[in-house]
């Protein structure tokens, strides 16, 4: 028997409370929708901005560290600086998150606290990925964007931190200038970033696709770069017109993505539509229909569209891109670390055979529809409408939770 | 000793838990020889530079012709050149995977 290597799969009880506390997130934040009226429901307002920071650092963050624990020394061809690091990143994640949260709705005082423990939590992780980074010899294009998203992520969350000592009166800044600067690096910078540099090699590698041309991607990635930095610029000059045309570079910066993401689509030897297929096929589109509805916000300048923009963005684009990664990751380090030990002496599940496969269907079935009448919803500024969508996703995060848990503890 | 499909027989009880194929029909191997004294050679690719399993993928083939009589040392060449594609998969894989 061979030494079974651990660089490219760090121990799985490392990874898998990311995961856990991730879906938990992710059934809290469903959960959130149930509070919301359709009068409450603006930009700036408080509950909007505590859901927000629940759905993305709880459970977009969370689930993209933990991730990023077992992707980066795939991606990045090197092995972590520092694994064991993560181990603290999730609890300071998420008293953090909780903290914040709990800040924006009832205790503008604790924001500060939370706004810091959030900001240990991501220095530790963009720290051990920028020293990880530093033993790369060959730059890639994935590994030029893992790089980009990180020192976007690292500004965007200082920028943070200013604002939410601004929000409990510690000191006296304008939060509106550096709003959209925190926004744009953490949301479009890092997440959006992130998710289009693994792409490139997440896709692929599923989908077992060849000859396609990567330039698209560098194209995109370097137009979406150059459309956080003129957000950035615009909160500094006060300038309508670097913020016009930081919209304008990240739209047409997404839709070149999107050109790219069909290209692997069409260049697929695997043709199944599985959880994983589904997931990303869902996502992909809701991302299509975020920037449509993006566009037709700045002509029209009616706050529903941007809204239901947003919501696609967030619940339709990055939570089934994630959903779907998740059918893939949890499986592969389930079976490396229980499994892989046994390959030669008996028989050892397939990875597919690890997936819940109704109840993964119920989770993307319920979640889809719950998106797309939720997006209605806040078009429309129906009430009840928002219940029902809400009533269909709270199904699927339920469905969600309890794939993660049967993954995690299949044997 | 033994003769490359000797070898390639052997090769094939590694299956790629991902896809569910064995190597050699999805032709990840490209090579494989045998010397008197017991000394084998495999050249091989992975579908993805970035596949996480590809430590496991040549400690299993590795340990396959290991198993085989009177060998007593496998060398794994993992090479990039050519570069995998579906074209080089056997026709029941190719058949399994465009199912969809």
């Amino acid at each position: 028997m061979f030494p079974v290597s651990q660089d490219f799969a760090p121990p799985f009880k490392l990874i898998s409370p990311f995961f856990i506390l991730g879906s938990l997130f992710y059934l809290l934040s469903v959960l959130y929708l149930f509070f919301f009226s359709i009068e409450n429901i603006s930009m700036l307002d408080a509950k909007v901005v505590s859901f927000v920071h629940l759905f993305l650092l709880g459970f977009i963050m969370m689930t993209i560290f933990g991730a990023m624990a077992q992707l980066v020394p795939v991606v990045l061809e090197v092995g972590h600086f520092g694994v064991e690091l993560f181990y603290a990143i999730w609890p300071l994640l998420s008293i953090g998150t909780i903290l914040m949260v709990t800040g924006f709705l009832n205790y503008p005082m604790i924001l500060p606290f939370g706004g810091v423990v959030v900001l240990i939590a991501i220095m530790i992780f963009v720290m051990e990925i920028f020293l990880t980074i530093k033993k790369v010899k060959k730059f890639n294009l994935v590994m030029s964007s893992v790089l980009i998203s990180n020192m976007f992520l690292f500004f965007g969350i200082i920028f943070g931190l200013v604002m939410a000592l601004g929000y409990a009166g510690m000191i006296n800044i304008d939060i509106n200038s550096l709003l959209k600067s925190h926004v744009f690096l953490v949301i479009v910078g890092y997440i959006v970033i992130t998710i289009m540099g693994l792409s490139m090699v997440l896709l692929p590698m599923f989908g077992l696709s060849h000859g396609f041309s990567t330039k698209p991607l560098k194209i995109a990635i370097t137009i979406v770069s150059l459309a956080v930095l003129s957000t950035v610029l615009s909160s500094f000059l006060d300038s309508k017109l670097f913020a016009y045309i930081s919209y304008m570079l990240t739209a047409l910066g997404l839709f070149i993505y999107f050109y790219f993401i069909n290209t692997i689509y069409k260049t697929r030897a695997r043709k199944e539509i599985d959880i994983y297929a589904k997931s990303l096929i869902f996502a992909y589109f809701s991302l299509i229909a975020s920037l449509i509805l993006a566009i037709i916000y700045l002509t029209l300048d009616y706050e529903p569209l941007l809204l239901s923009s947003g919501w696609l963005m967030f619940f339709g684009f990055f939570a089934f891109a994630i959903t779907g990664h998740i059918y893939k990751i949890i499986p592969f380090l389930v079976w490396f670390e229980r499994f892989s030990p046994l390959v030669g002496k008996q028989k050892v599940p397939m990875l597919a055979d690890m997936l819940p496969k109704k109840s993964s269907s119920v989770q993307f079935i319920f979640g889809a529809i719950g998106v797309v009448v939720v997006a209605v919803a806040l078009l429309l500024q129906d009430d009840t409408f928002i219940k029902a969508g809400a009533s269909f996703l709270l199904i699927g995060a339920l469905a969600f939770v309890r794939n993660v848990f049967y993954m995690i503890n299949y044997r | 000793m033994y003769s490359k499909e000797e070898l390639f027989l052997a090769i094939s009880t590694v299956i790629d838990p991902e896809v569910g194929f064995n190597l050699v029909e999805m032709g990840l191997i490209y090579d494989a020889s045998c010397d008197e004294e017991g000394n084998a050679y495999v050249k091989m690719t992975l579908s993805t530079k970035a596949c996480p399993m590809h430590q496991l993928i040549q400690q299993w083939v590795k340990e396959a012709v290991l198993k085989m009589a009177n060998i007593k040392n496998v060398e794994i060449e993992l090479v990039w050149e050519p570069e995998w594609n579906i074209t080089m998969a056997n026709e029941n894989v190719k058949k399994a995977l465009s199912r969809g």
